[in-house]
């Protein structure tokens, strides 16, 4: 039974990755390791917020977050996506198969759509993800990820989903409330300018942590 | 003239989605009053400060400057779809299409109007009505080439790659210097598989932008593709483009070596983490 835990930074970098471009898809990789038998996902890589259906630059940036996560002993364990239709939290044929990418490259990866409407709205605890597991060839959304049950109606092997602390959501709350978005950058803006730091992120990340 | 209005002046001239930094520049404007200092200008300021606002959901702040806008230009059809697009904002689409489809009535050539009707069909999710109506819109007015960009994206996002392709050769045709119109069509063509085109392209992307990062990265990655792909001898219904189409080995080489030169180049302002991941790729 795969378990997944979300760090903060990895959260709230996703969220920031939307909320800079809300009438946009994103999509990002997450980042993270395998410690205890589970699965950190630790930290998150934003790829593209235009012309996402599109593989080339995508294909770009996998080769080179794999480099990266290489060299700095970390696993690429997730996809994220969100979807330009705020209503909209399936994964489309371009995202699956991005994701089907990541998966061929770690057969423990998973793949999360944004549930953007439900940021501010969610219950406690639960953060605005949906998750999605490789089941039967196809891309199954594990629902009730993140409550603390496993996921109904999946035979053997649910995967279990939830945020590393309670903090991860006031965090990204908090970021999200002073804008913190402008200071994220993604492949396609380190494209423009490389001298964007797209795979860290690092003062981000500064303020992540001191938030 | 104030620097907040030159700013302003500027972002309505790029017309960048900058919603928040407006917001924030018209803020004191509006509480100081001090946007009377725009001139005859102040009524298209007006226009840009209700636009961003409803981007950013401030409804409020959007009525009270359809308020002022409604005062002094009662009666205009571009006020009234202002009026549209503040009930869009605020979730009354019935009332949005019922002004739309007045303005359209009273005269029928306001793109305007027509392209909102379009836009709320996609915010509604009934894409394949709004790539009609936007198809029987271009057979209208072909020449619009932000309605074939739209187009475009509409396929795009239904995977419909060859419709996308078609649509940016129509742009391309009306902007042919453009770079950005022929990276749009390098990687839509590079997505459906046809590497002798990407490839094409992307060499004129880089000629018409000095050092494009993004370009050269395209040229090393098909030229590095197609070099496999002809090494490896597959089929001819195994690939989407003919072998024929692409320049010799030799000249691939030499231009993936190009691509890599220029990219090694333009990283050496880069960070540490970045430019190490270039160059572990470029090997």
């Amino acid at each position: 039974m795969p378990e997944y835990v979300v760090s903060s930074q990895a959260y709230a970098k996703a969220i920031l990755h939307c909320a800079k471009y809300p009438w946009a898809a994103v999509q990002g990789l997450f980042l993270g390791e395998k410690k205890e038998g589970k699965f950190r996902l630790t930290d998150a890589v934003p790829l593209s917020h235009n012309w996402t259906q599109l593989t080339p630059m995508f294909d770009v940036a996998l080769q080179q977050v794999q480099l990266y996560a290489k060299s700095n002993n970390l696993l690429v364990l997730g996809y994220y996506v969100a979807n330009e239709d705020p209503e909209s939290v399936q994964l489309s044929a371009s995202s699956a198969l991005f994701a089907k990418t990541i998966l061929s490259i770690n057969s423990d990866a998973a793949a999360f759509v944004i549930d953007a409407k439900n940021f501010k709205t969610s219950q406690a605890g639960q953060p605005a993800l949906v998750a999605f597991s490789y089941v039967d060839s196809q891309w199954k959304e594990q629902t009730g990820a993140f409550s603390g049950s496993a996921s109904k109606g999946s035979a053997k092997n649910p995967a279990t989903f939830s945020l590393e602390n309670n903090q991860a959501l006031t965090t990204a709350r908090i970021l999200v409330e002073e804008r913190a978005e402008v200071g994220i950058y993604d492949f396609d803006e380190h494209l423009e300018n490389v001298s964007l730091d797209w795979l860290q992120n690092n003062v981000l990340n500064e303020r992540i942590r001191t938030a | 003239m104030s620097s907040s209005l030159a700013l302003l002046a500027e972002i309505r001239q790029s017309s960048e989605r900058r919603p928040f930094e407006v917001l924030k520049l018209a803020e004191p404007l509006l509480n100081k009053g001090s946007i009377t200092q725009a001139g005859d200008d102040v009524w298209v300021v007006y226009e840009q400060i209700f636009l961003s606002a409803i981007d950013e959901g401030q409804i409020e702040l959007a009525k009270a400057i359809l308020v002022i806008l409604q005062k002094r230009f009662s009666g205009s059809q571009r006020v009234k779809r202002l009026y549209g697009l503040i009930n869009e904002a605020a979730g009354h689409p019935d009332e949005s299409e019922m002004l739309y489809n007045e303005i359209i009535d009273k005269d029928e050539t306001n793109v305007l109007a027509c392209k909102r009707v379009i836009a709320m069909l996609k915010a509604q999710g009934k894409y394949a009505q709004a790539i009609k109506e936007l198809v029987s819109y271009l057979d209208i007015y072909a020449n619009d080439y932000e309605g074939w960009l739209e187009l475009v994206h509409l396929y795009m996002g239904q995977h419909m790659y060859a419709q996308a392709a078609f649509c940016i050769e129509e742009v391309i045709l009306l902007q042919p210097a453009n770079h950005y119109y022929h990276l749009c069509y390098a990687e839509i063509n590079y997505t459906m598989g046809r590497l002798d085109v990407a490839l094409k392209e992307y060499l004129r992307v880089v000629e018409l932008s000095t050092d494009n990062v993004r370009g050269f990265y395209g040229v090393k990655l098909t030229a590095d593709r197609i070099r496999e792909l002809a090494k490896s001898k597959p089929k001819k219904d195994q690939l989407y483009f003919s072998l024929d189409n692409v320049p010799q080995q030799a000249t691939l080489e030499r231009l993936s070596q190009l691509a890599t030169e220029r990219l090694v180049g333009a990283y050496s302002g880069a960070s540490t983490a970045c430019k190490a991941a270039n160059e572990e790729w470029l090997k």
